[in-house]
């Protein structure tokens, strides 16, 4: 018994606990602000805010949630199931175009489709086309229009981690369950989806966790989440007792998320052996070659090439009034340097968390990993009115600065870095350290000759992941931004919020072309599995 | 390792901008579109540097109040009164000299000259003219009646134009008239409203709905494109008694810590003089609140219609009672 606490108070002490710790206490900031300021609410107000708002919005958020995670999970797992079971024509081309959706913030896919939807746009004249002239248009300002919208932005969370999980699962298992004269549908429902369960969680729970933060498609499309609740609660009543009170709610319910994910993954981990072989694509017959197309260009066609050509269209008009200037220029610069900074410094402070869990797997560990998500059970906004009170109050000198923006974009995607890092750190069983350290390396060559170039891909999808979405990020850049220091999401919601499509578009297209460089590092490893 | 930090502190310095002294620092919550063409002419003026730092105004306001003294604004320009008025209350800005202040009419500033308002705007009614119903409307409170069911457009309710309007109606018609109003729109828009003021406009424009909400210049902005669109502006609340028209206005204010009172003061000076005002006005077609100076043609001229009796100033001050009678309304 004594033996063992010493042992935890010296594995607590190690560096990698002293520094995840460390890691840890940064990214709760705004939780203590939260905590802090919700402790202020008086009970009337608590009860003030329970009757007049939390039910609709328990609601709204609620049902949001469940819709866009069927909505994710019907277009991820049936596009990762054809692509990594089939082999067809332009196959390279469907994962690219299945993933290239990541590249355009949520905000955007919300202003191009109510744009496209206009009795003007594309889509409002093709319908008026197929249902007569006085054909009322869809709108989205409703539960199924932000499920759309939410559901083509995340879909290729689910598509990614479950086309990875798939292309490694043990086809001798599924082989086993045939030779026992399984047919191929029982199959896929007791073999193969059990085994997928883990990677549909993961991409569910990331798609979920998106949804409850998303800032920006929720409050152009003017539905009430908590997260725009508790915007307006700040901006436009200055009241952020209550937006603290709601944040606190949200934390609760996304925690309580987050712990039954875990649950449901707990006790499905496999190390894998050498002896699994790679699933082989079995030639798709023409029929099948036809039909593949046709699903997987209709998820394509709303989830990328039609926010495409749109935005192609508009930079063409920009481009013609001379908009692109050097001020353009300046905030494509000014992105790409925010991004890379925060990617760069989360996927070093995301290290010392995922080998300490991964080494560890104690109570503690694990809470230091739920810690470490923070970022995504509070919404952008609250973020950054966190770290903004915390810089005034206790790093005056800092306040302004881009370092402040750069704090605030590794709280908020910390969580992404410690979950590939952590998932890559997995494959570290204890014996292959115990192996380096026998050999007589130290710590520091363990880190550096084993164990970093283990999880080399699991850094560089930490690294893209978060370069992706701090590229994307609006809510916390519009607070923290140094005084004039305009990045292409702000000015998107500038011009956008002025309906000034011809000047947000060449900023959206910026993003894509931002990305695809990034996004092309992310999908190498997979090519690399496949050649070698 | 040590390369990588010893290039990300090199890129850090070269990121962090910082305003030098010839330098006036704005958070302006209007679009850049309205305000550039008067920095720049004060630019060119004075070589004062004007750097403009966006946003919304209730946020940039919100940030304001959690900077206090750290702040390193020198100017809050906003698009409501309402806005100004919150901030004077909050105290966050500086009196403008008297001097400069008395260019503006008093009941468009704060009592204690803590803002100005810098050009004004009319909440209208964009109708039809197609439509039969549109002859029907001649006052904002017609917007409740059930024969509009269905054709109905108007912003949601968190839009700052949309409250400060419910405002000046509820101190001049009273709370419970102003309650049975919101009731009625919103029956009569069944939860669709509109989240932007041009595509009321439009819709109305297009026929879909007879009857919008609107500041005017939204109205002149769609016509610039689609000059043969059948839609009229209405001022409404006109006849005999009526309250008359709601107003608002887009003004500045000195933030309270600016250490630059000379430029600012100069700046201020600027946007208040005849050159300045013509500019803010012809910008987005608002009327000058400076007496004497002409609006841009194509609009209702002033004094050919009547505007609400209410302050400027209680679009701040009343914005509390307002926001809880919309939500008891229960508007989207």
């Amino acid at each position: 018994m004594q033996a063992s606490i010493a042992n935890q108070l010296r594995s607590h002490l190690s560096s990698r606990g002293l520094l995840s710790l460390l890691v840890v206490a940064v990214a709760a900031i705004p939780l203590l602000f939260v905590i802090s300021h919700s402790w202020q609410l008086s009970t009337e107000r608590w009860l003030g805010l329970w009757s007049s708002r939390l039910p609709g919005l328990i609601w709204n958020t609620l049902s949001l949630a469940i819709w866009v995670a069927v909505g994710s999970f019907a277009l991820g797992v049936s596009a990762a199931w054809l692509i990594v079971k089939r082999e067809f024509i332009g196959r390279r081309l469907a994962i690219w175009l299945l993933v290239l959706p990541l590249t355009i913030p949520t905000y955007v896919f919300a202003h191009i489709y109510t744009s496209l939807l206009d009795s003007n746009g594309w889509l409002g004249r093709f319908w008026q086309y197929l249902f007569g002239a006085g054909a009322d248009i869809p709108e989205l300002y409703n539960l199924v229009g932000v499920s759309f919208v939410l559901s083509l932005a995340g879909f290729s969370y689910v598509f990614l981690l479950v086309r990875d999980a798939l292309s490694h699962t043990h086809q001798n298992l599924e082989e086993a369950a045939r030779i026992q004269g399984a047919g191929p549908r029982r199959v896929f429902w007791q073999v193969s989806l059990p085994l997928l369960r883990p990677a549909i969680a993961a991409g569910l729970a990331l798609v979920v966790l998106h949804v409850l933060s998303d800032f920006g498609a929720v409050s152009m499309l003017r539905y009430q989440t908590f997260t725009l609740s508790i915007y307006l609660q700040m901006n436009v009543r200055f009241d952020s007792q209550a937006a603290a009170g709601l944040s606190f709610i949200l934390v609760c319910f996304s925690l309580t998320f987050l712990v039954l994910e875990r649950f449901f993954r707990k006790r499905q981990r496999f190390y894998s052996n050498a002896q699994s072989r790679k699933v082989e694509p079995q030639p798709a017959t023409p029929l099948e070659q036809v039909l593949i197309w046709l699903w997987l260009g209709l998820i394509s066609l709303f989830a990328f090439l039609l926010p495409l050509a749109w935005m192609l269209v508009w930079s063409w008009e920009a481009w013609l009034s001379d908009l692109i200037n050097a001020a353009f220029w300046g905030y494509v610069g000014n992105s790409l340097l925010v991004s890379l900074l925060a990617a760069s410094v989360a996927v070093v402070a995301a290290l010392p968390v995922a080998l300490y869990h991964a080494k560890q797997r104690n109570m503690l560990s694990q809470s230091y990993v739920h810690m470490a998500g923070i970022g995504f059970v509070l919404p952008g906004p609250v973020i950054a009115l966190g770290i903004l009170s915390f810089v005034l109050a206790v790093l005056p000198n800092l306040y302004g600065t881009l370092l402040v923006l750069v704090l605030a974009m590794v709280i908020r995607f910390l969580p992404l870095a410690v979950q590939s890092q952590e998932s890559a750190a997995q494959q570290l069983t204890p014996s292959i350290e115990q192996a380096g350290r026998s050999l007589g390396a130290g710590p520091l060559r363990n880190l550096r000759q084993v164990i970093l170039p283990m999880m080399r891909g699991g850094m560089i999808s930490a690294w893209v992941l978060v370069f992706i979405d701090t590229l994307k990020e609006l809510p916390a850049t519009l607070l923290l931004r140094p005084t004039g220091f305009d990045t292409l999401p702000v000015r998107i919601w500038i011009e956008a919020s002025e309906e000034m499509l011809e000047l947000a578009a060449p900023a959206a297209l910026m993003l894509v072309i931002g990305t695809l460089p990034i996004l092309w590092f992310l999908m190498r490893p997979t090519r690399h599995a496949q050649h070698g | 390792m040590r390369l990588l930090l010893l290039v990300l502190s090199g890129l850090l310095t070269l990121a962090c901008h910082t305003v030098s002294a010839e330098e006036i620092l704005v958070y302006s919550g209007r679009s850049d579109k309205f305000v550039k063409p008067v920095f720049d002419a004060f630019t060119r003026k004075t070589g004062i540097k004007v750097v403009l730092h966006s946003g919304s105004s209730t946020a940039l306001l919100n940030k304001l109040n959690l900077e206090q003294r750290q702040t390193k604004a020198d100017v809050f320009i906003s698009n409501d009164a309402g806005n100004l008025q919150k901030g004077a209350e909050l105290g966050l800005f500086r009196p403008v000299s008297n001097k400069i202040a008395r260019n503006i009419p008093s009941n468009y500033r704060a009592k204690d000259n803590s803002w100005l308002g810098l050009s004004a705007r009319a909440r209208v009614l964009v109708v039809n003219t197609n439509s039969p119903l549109a002859r029907e409307v001649d006052s904002v409170f017609d917007l409740a009646s059930p024969k509009l069911k269905g054709q109905l457009a108007i912003t949601h309710s968190s839009n700052e134009s949309y409250i400060a309007g419910v405002t000046v109606y509820m101190v001049s018609a009273g709370k419970e008239k102003t309650l049975q109003w919101l009731k009625g729109m919103k029956d009569n828009v069944d939860n669709s409203v509109f989240n932007k003021h041009g595509k009321i406009v439009k819709a109305v424009a297009d026929g879909k709905k007879a009857v919008g909400l609107v500041n005017h210049y939204y109205i002149y902005r769609h016509l610039d494109k689609h000059p043969d669109a059948p839609i009229k502006l209405v001022m409404p609340d006109q006849i005999g008694s009526d309250m008359g028209v709601a107003w608002n206005v887009a003004g500045a204010a000195i933030i309270k810590h600016s250490k630059k009172a000379k430029a600012v003061e100069k700046l201020f000076e600027f946007m208040t003089s005849r050159e300045g005002q013509t500019l803010f006005a012809e910008a987005n077609r608002e009327y000058p609140v400076r007496p004497g100076i002409s609006a841009s043609s194509t609009i209702p001229s002033v004094g050919s219609f009547k505007v609400a009796d209410v302050p400027m100033a209680e679009l701040g001050k009343q914005r509390g009672a307002t926001l809880d009678l919309i939500e008891k309304a229960g508007m989207p």
